[in-house]
C-alpha cells in the first residue's frame, strides 16, 4: 500500500506581508497537493498570491514553475505538484491596501 | 534463564532490526520510519473546534517529517537502516518547540521501556552575529551551541477520573545564552494543562513541560557530552533507553550509550486534580526546542517500546 501523509504547516495564521512556509521534506513522495483554506480576508483589493517552491536541501529555494495560485477571499484553494525533488514550501505575497489573510495551509503527500 | 528465554534472546539477536535493542518481554510497538510515521503525530492543545482557542504554547508544535537526512554539502546522509528517519523541526525562532506524540492506552500497570536511535542538529547558517563569541577552529563548530534541548516524556492517567502525571527527561545542550551545558535534567512541577490554564490555577506556560522555566533539576551523574560531530551536516546516531514504572509512578532508568542513570529515587510530580476521559492513558512524546533564532532538528531512526505485562 502506498504511503500518504498530510501535514498542517500553518494553522490560523494571519499574513499581511510576504512570507514563506517552513521547509518540509517530501523526498519520499511522488505527488503533493497544497490546500490553502482562507478563513478571513481583509483590505481593499486584497489578493494572496502563492508560489510553490522547491529546494534540494531546505536552504536554497526557487519557484517550482507552475502558475501561482491567487486568492481574494475566504474559501479552499489547491494546487498539485509532481517531480519536485526533496523539499517543498510556499512563497506568499499579500497585495492590497492594509490587506491580510488568515489561513490554514496543509500539504498532502503520497508515494 | 529458561530455554524459552534463551530462544527469545537468540531470535532477537539474529534479527538485524531488533538486535540493536534490549526489549522487555513484550514488544508493544516497533517503528521503522522507512515505513511511515507509525502514529507519531503533531501534538496540539485542546480546543472546541475553534483553533484560535488553542493555547499559544501548544498551537504550533509542527508536523512530523520523514527525512532522508539530506544536507546542502553532501546530499543524502540516510538513517541507520534504510533511508528515512522521523524528523522534528522547530521554527527559526528562539524558544520555539516541536513535539510529536504517540497515543496508546495500557492493559496493565508495570514497566514500560522506550528505546531509540537518535541524532540532533542545528540548521546550517552561513553568517553569524559579530558578537557571537563562538569561533570555528576546525574541530569545534559554533553550530553546536545553536542546539537548545531535547526532551522525552510520557502522559499517564490511571483510570476514569484517575491520577495523572508526566515523566519528562531533558537533555539540555545549551543554556539560554548559548553556553554548553550538556546535562540530563528531570522536572519538578506538573505541566500546565489546558484545564489548569482555563481555571486560572496556573499562568500561561513559558516552558511546555513545567509551570516555571526553572522547574528542572540535574539528574545525578547526568553530565554527558554527546557526539555532535563538529558540523551541522554530519549525523551520528545515539542509543537511548528510557524506562518508567506505572505502578510506582516513577522513571526507573535512562541509558544513553554507556551512561546509565538510576531514576528510581527521583520524584515525579502528580496532578492534584483528577482527569476525565483519559482512562488508562499511555502517551509517548518527543520534542526539540531551540534557544536561538536557528532551526533545531531531532531525528529518530527507529523506536521500540516494550513492557513487562
Amino acid at each position: 500500500m502506498r504511503q500518504s501523509l498530510t501535514a498542517v504547516v500553518e494553522r490560523n495564521v494571519t499574513f499581511d506581508a510576504a512570507f514563506a512556509t517552513e521547509p518540509y521534506e517530501a523526498g519520499w513522495a511522488d505527488e503533493a497537493r497544497w490546500f490553502i483554506r482562507v478563513l478571513e480576508a481583509a483590505g481593499e483589493g486584497a489578493e494572496l498570491v502563492l508560489h510553490p517552491q522547491i529546494s534540494p536541501d531546505g536552504l536554497f529555494w526557487c519557484d517550482e514553475g507552475s502558475a501561482p495560485l491567487a486568492a481574494h477571499g475566504p474559501g479552499l484553494y489547491s494546487c498539485a505538484l509532481r517531480d519536485f525533488g526533496a523539499w517543498l514550501r510556499l512563497r506568499g505575497e499579500v497585495h492590497g491596501e492594509a490587506a491580510s489573510f488568515k489561513v490554514v495551509i496543509a500539504l498532502a503527500l503520497k508515494g | 534463564m529458561t530455554i524459552a528465554d534463551d530462544l527469545r534472546l537468540a531470535l532477537i539477536q539474529a534479527d538485524p532490526r531488533l538486535s540493536k535493542f534490549n526489549p522487555l518481554p513484550r514488544i508493544l510497538f516497533y517503528d521503522d520510519f522507512d515505513e511511515g510515521v507509525h502514529g507519531w503525530a503533531e501534538l496540539i492543545g485542546n480546543h472546541d473546534g475553534n483553533l484560535d482557542n488553542v493555547r499559544p504554547i501548544m498551537a504550533d508544535l509542527r508536523p512530523p517529517q520523514l527525512s532522508s537526512c539530506t544536507f546542502f554539502d553532501i546530499g543524502t546522509h540516510g538513517s541507520v537502516h534504510g533511508t528515512y528517519a522521523l524528523k522534528l523541526a522547530t521554527r527559526a525562532k528562539a524558544n520555539h518547540m516541536a513535539q510529536l506524540i504517540k497515543r496508546l492506552t495500557f492493559v496493565r500497570q508495570g514497566l514500560v521501556q522506550f528505546e531509540t536511535y537518535f541524532t540532533y542538529k542545528a540548521e546550517q547558517i552561513f553568517s553569524r552575529a559579530k558578537d557571537d563569541a563562538a569561533v570555528w577552529d576546525g574541530n569545534f563548530d559554533p553550530s553546536e551551541t545553536d542546539f537548545g534541548d531535547l526532551t522525552i516524556s510520557n502522559d499517564v492517567c490511571e483510570g476514569h477520573e484517575g491520577t495523572r502525571y508526566h515523566c519528562a527527561l531533558r537533555y539540555l545542550n545549551t543554556d539560554e545564552h548559548g553556553k554548553l551545558v550538556q546535562k540530563w535534567l528531570y522536572k519538578t512541577s506538573v505541566q500546565t494543562s489546558t484545564k489548569m490554564h482555563r481555571a486560572g490555577i496556573a499562568p500561561p506556560a513559558m516552558d511546555y513541560h513545567v509551570q516555571h522555566p526553572d522547574d528542572w533539576r540535574e539528574v545525578p551523574g547526568g553530565f554527558q557530552p554527546l557526539c555532535y560531530n563538529e558540523v551541522p551536516t554530519k549525523v551520528n546516531w545515539h542509543y537511548l533507553r528510557w524506562s518508567f514504572d506505572t505502578q510506582t509512578r516513577r522513571n526507573t532508568e535512562l541509558q544513553v550509550n554507556d551512561l546509565v542513570m538510576d531514576l528510581r529515587d527521583i520524584p515525579v510530580p502528580v496532578y492534584e486534580v483528577t482527569y476525565k476521559g483519559l482512562s488508562h492513558l499511555l502517551n509517548f512524546c518527543i520534542d526539540v526546542r531551540t534557544h536561538r533564532n536557528v532551526r533545531n532538528f531531532l531525528y529518530l531512526d527507529s523506536v521500540l517500546v516494550s513492557v513487562d505485562w
